[in-house]
C-alpha cells in the first residue's frame, strides 16, 4: 500500500480525533481537569448509535443525531453527579475521579454488552485511482494507487462540519464567548456577571456531543465495544496537549499530526512492529511536553 | 549509653525486627528440610498474599512519590516492568523466546534494580517539573510506551510470550509445593518488612520533614533553601527502584515474565490502595492496598459459588473498585487512616 494511501487513513483517524479533542480541550480549559473517563463517553455515544442505527432502526444520519444527543445528555448527568460536586478540590482529585469514572463504566459496558465487538452495517461507495505511479523508496511506496471509501467522506466532512459550528459558536454566539472568557480567567468571569456553573454545564454538554459524534464515527469506521474509546483517550489526549490544552483550534492541529504520524509510521515500521505505532503518538507527547510544554497554542503548564 | 537504648523502639524498628524474623523463617524452610503444609482451601489466600506483598512494595515507593512528595506518578508499574525484564532476561537460562544471557540472578536482581532507577532518574530529570496532572500524563504515557515495546520487539523481549525459563531460586531449594509457598510468601514479606522499616526511618528523618514540605508547599520549600527538585528527583528515584526490586522479586518468584503481567491495571491497584488507607502513612497505604486486594478474594470466592462466567466476575469487581476511587475521593479524601489536615484536604 502507498504512502498516500496511508496519508488518507490518517486523515480519517486524524478527523473523528479531532472532534473527540476539541471536546476533551474545551473540558480541559473550562472545567480545568483532565477528563480520563472522556473514552468512555465516546464508547456510551457508539452504542447509543449501534443501537439507534439496529435495533429501532432509524436512518444512518437519524441514528447519529441520536447519538450525539444521547452523549450530551450522559455528559451532562455523570458531570452533575460525579465532577461538580468535586469541583473545588482542584485537578488531581477530578483526574482521579475520572480515571475511576472510566474504570466502571468501561467494565459495566463490558458486564451488559460483553467482549464482542458490533458493527453498524453501511452502505459503501469505494472511489478507486490506480492511475498514480508508485515512487518507490526501499520497501516504502511514496505514491502509488489510492481509494477513498464513502465513509471516509462522511468522517472528513462531519468533521469540517464540526469545526465550522465549533469557530461560530466560540466567536459569535454569548455562550461561546463566555466560554472563551472563563478558560482565560474564571474570576474576572464571574465578576463580569457570567453564571460560570451555567457555562460549565453547557461546556459539558458541548463536550458529550462531540463526543458522541466521535464515538459514532469510530463506529462506522471500524467496531462497536467495551474499549472502542479507552484505546483511543491516549491518542485524543496527546492530540489535546499537542495543540496546546485548553486551544480548540490547536487540538485540531495536535488530531491531524497524531492522525498522519500514526498512520505514516505504520508504512515505514516493519510489519511484525505495527502496534508500535501507538508508541509513536506518547512519543510526540513527551517531546512535546518536554520541548514546548505549551503545546502549538496554550498555556503555560511547568511549575518551577 | 546504655545497652537499653540500643534497643529498637520506633514503629520503624519493629518492622525491622518483624522482618528479619519473617526472612530467618522462610530461610529456615527453604534451606533445611524442614516442612509446612497448607489446607489447600488456603492456596488462594497465600497466592493473593504473595501478590500483595510484591505490590507492598510498590505502594510503599509510590506513597513516597505521592504521599510525601506529591508527585503525580500514574505509570508506576512501568519501573516494576523494567525491573521484571531486566532481572528475566539476564537471569533467564533456555527462554523460548527474547534475550536469556543466563547469569547468576542475584546479578540480575541487582541489575533490575538498578535498570528500574536509572528510568526513574531519565524520568524526572525531563518531567518532574510538569505541573501535577501533566507528569501524571507523562509517567502513563511512558508506561503505554514501554509496554508496546515489549510486546513489539519479539527478538529481545518475546513479544507477548514474554520470557521464560527464569530461575526460581526458593523453588530449586524446595520440593515440597506447601512448603514452597510458605518460604516465598516469608521470604518476600520479610524483605517488604524491611522496606517499610526502612522507607519509614528515611520519612521519619528531617529528610521526609523536607519531602512533606514540598508538597504542602513548594515555593516556601525552597525559599527556606532547599533544593526542591534535587529532593523530587531523589524520592522520585527511591520510588522506581523499590519497584524495580519488586519487579525482579516478582520475575524470580513467577519464573516467567509477560507483558500481561505490567498493565495499567497494576497502577491502578496501588493507586486506590494507597488512597484508600491514606497517603503519607506507610501502614495505612499498606492496609488500603490488603483491603483492594481482599476483592480479588472474594471475587473468587464469589465465582465458585455463582453460575455466572469469570468474565463477568473481574468486570463486576473493577466496576467495584471503580466507585471505591470515586467515593474515596469524594467521602474521605484522606483516606480512612490518613491525616485530613498534614494531606490539606477538607472533609
Amino acid at each position: 500500500m502507498g504512502l498516500l494511501q496511508e496519508a488518507i487513513f490518517g486523515i480519517v483517524t486524524g478527523s473523528y480525533i479531532a472532534i473527540a479533542a476539541i471536546g476533551f480541550t474545551l473540558i480541559y480549559g473550562i472545567v480545568n481537569m483532565i477528563n480520563f473517563a472522556y473514552g468512555e463517553y465516546l464508547t456510551l455515544g457508539a452504542f447509543v448509535g449501534f443501537f439507534a442505527a439496529s435495533a429501532i432502526p432509524v436512518p444512518l444520519p437519524v441514528a447519529i443525531v441520536v447519538a450525539m444527543v444521547g452523549g450530551g445528555v450522559i455528559s451532562i448527568v455523570l458531570a452533575r453527579g460525579f465532577f461538580t460536586p468535586i469541583n473545588h478540590t482542584g485537578p488531581v482529585p477530578l483526574l482521579l475521579t475520572s480515571i475511576g469514572l472510566g474504570i466502571a463504566i468501561r467494565n459495566a459496558i463490558r458486564l451488559f454488552g460483553g467482549r464482542s465487538a458490533r458493527y453498524i452495517e453501511t452502505e459503501t461507495t469505494t472511489f478507486r485511482v490506480d492511475a498514480v505511479p508508485d515512487v518507490s523508496i526501499g520497501s516504502v511506496d511514496l505514491l502509488g494507487g489510492f481509494f477513498v471509501t464513502s465513509e471516509h467522506l462522511i468522517v472528513f466532512g462531519s468533521a469540517v462540519a464540526v469545526f465550522l459550528a465549533i469557530h461560530a459558536l466560540l466567536t459569535r454566539t454569548d455562550v461561546g464567548i463566555a466560554m472563551r472568557a472563563m478558560g482565560d480567567d474564571e474570576s474576572l468571569a464571574r465578576v463580569r456577571g457570567i453564571d460560570t456553573q451555567l457555562i460549565r454545564d453547557s461546556v459539558w454538554v458541548l463536550a458529550g456531543v462531540l463526543a458522541g459524534l466521535a464515538g459514532v464515527l469510530m463506529a462506522i469506521q471500524t467496531n462497536v465495544s467495551s474499549t472502542t474509546g479507552f484505546s483511543h483517550i491516549l491518542q485524543i489526549l496527546s492530540a489535546a496537549i499537542l495543540g496546546g490544552a485548553g486551544s480548540p483550534y490547536g487540538a485540531i492541529i495536535g488530531a491531524y499530526v497524531i492522525g498522519l504520524a500514526l498512520a505514516i509510521s505504520t508504512a515505514f515500521l516493519p510489519s511484525s512492529m505495527t502496534g508500535l505505532s501507538s508508541a509513536v503518538a506518547f512519543a510526540i507527547l513527551i517531546a512535546v511536553l518536554l520541548v514546548k510544554p505549551s503545546g502549538i497554542a496554550g498555556t503555560e503548564v511547568r511549575e518551577a | 549509653m546504655s545497652a537499653l537504648d540500643r534497643l529498637p523502639s520506633g514503629r520503624g524498628d519493629r518492622a525491622l525486627i518483624a522482618g528479619v524474623a519473617c526472612l530467618f523463617v522462610g530461610g529456615l524452610f527453604a534451606l533445611t528440610p524442614l516442612q509446612a503444609s497448607l489446607p489447600s482451601a488456603l492456596y488462594v489466600f497465600v497466592e493473593v498474599g504473595i501478590t500483595f506483598v510484591i505490590y507492598g512494595m510498590l505502594v510503599l515507593g509510590l506513597d513516597l512519590q505521592y504521599g510525601h512528595t506529591g508527585l503525580v506518578n500514574f505509570g508506576h508499574v512501568v519501573f516494576f516492568a523494567v525491573g521484571a525484564y531486566a532481572t528475566a532476561m539476564l537471569a533467564a537460562q533456555d527462554s523460548f523466546s527474547g534475550i536469556a544471557l543466563g547469569y547468576p540472578w542475584p546479578l540480575a536482581l541487582l541489575v533490575g534494580v538498578i535498570a528500574a532507577a536509572l528510568l526513574g532518574l531519565v524520568v524526572s530529570a525531563t518531567s518532574i517539573r510538569l505541573r501535577d496532572d501533566f507528569l501524571a500524563i507523562v509517567t502513563l504515557a511512558t508506561a503505554e510506551i514501554f509496554h508496546s515495546i515489549f510486546v513489539n520487539f519479539e527478538g529481545v523481549f518475546g513479544g507477548n510470550v514474554g520470557i521464560l525459563g527464569v530461575p526460581r531460586p526458593i523453588a530449586a531449594l524446595v520440593g515440597d509445593a506447601d512448603t514452597r509457598l510458605i518460604a516465598t510468601i516469608l521470604v518476600i514479606g520479610g524483605i517488604t518488612l524491611i522496606t517499610l522499616a526502612a522507607v519509614t526511618r528515611l520519612t521519619d528523618a528531617p529528610y521526609g520533614r523536607v519531602l512533606r514540605a514540598i508538597r504542602a508547599d513548594e515555593l516556601v520549600t525552597r525559599s527556606v533553601g532547599k533544593s526542591t527538585i534535587v529532593y523530587k528527583t531523589q524520592a522520585f528515584v527511591y520510588g522506581a527502584a523499590l519497584a524495580g526490586l519488586a519487579g525482579g522479586l516478582f520475575a524470580l518468584y513467577n519464573g516467567a515474565v509477560a507483558p500481561g503481567f505490567f498493565t495499567i491495571q497494576v497502577t491502578v491497584t496501588i493507586w486506590i490502595g494507597m488512597l484508600l488507607g491514606g497517603a503519607a502513612n506507610h501502614r495505612a497505604v499498606l492496609a488500603g492496598l490488603a483491603i483492594i486486594m481482599g476483592l480479588r478474594l472474594v471475587s473468587r470466592f464469589g465465582l465458585s459459588v455463582t453460575p455466572v462466567s469469570g468474565d463477568v466476575f473481574a468486570a463486576f469487581r473493577l466496576v467495584v473498585v471503580g466507585l471505591i476511587l470515586i467515593a474515596v475521593i469524594r467521602f474521605r479524601p484522606a483516606g480512612i487512616w490518613g491525616d485530613p489536615q498534614e494531606l490539606g484536604v477538607d472533609q
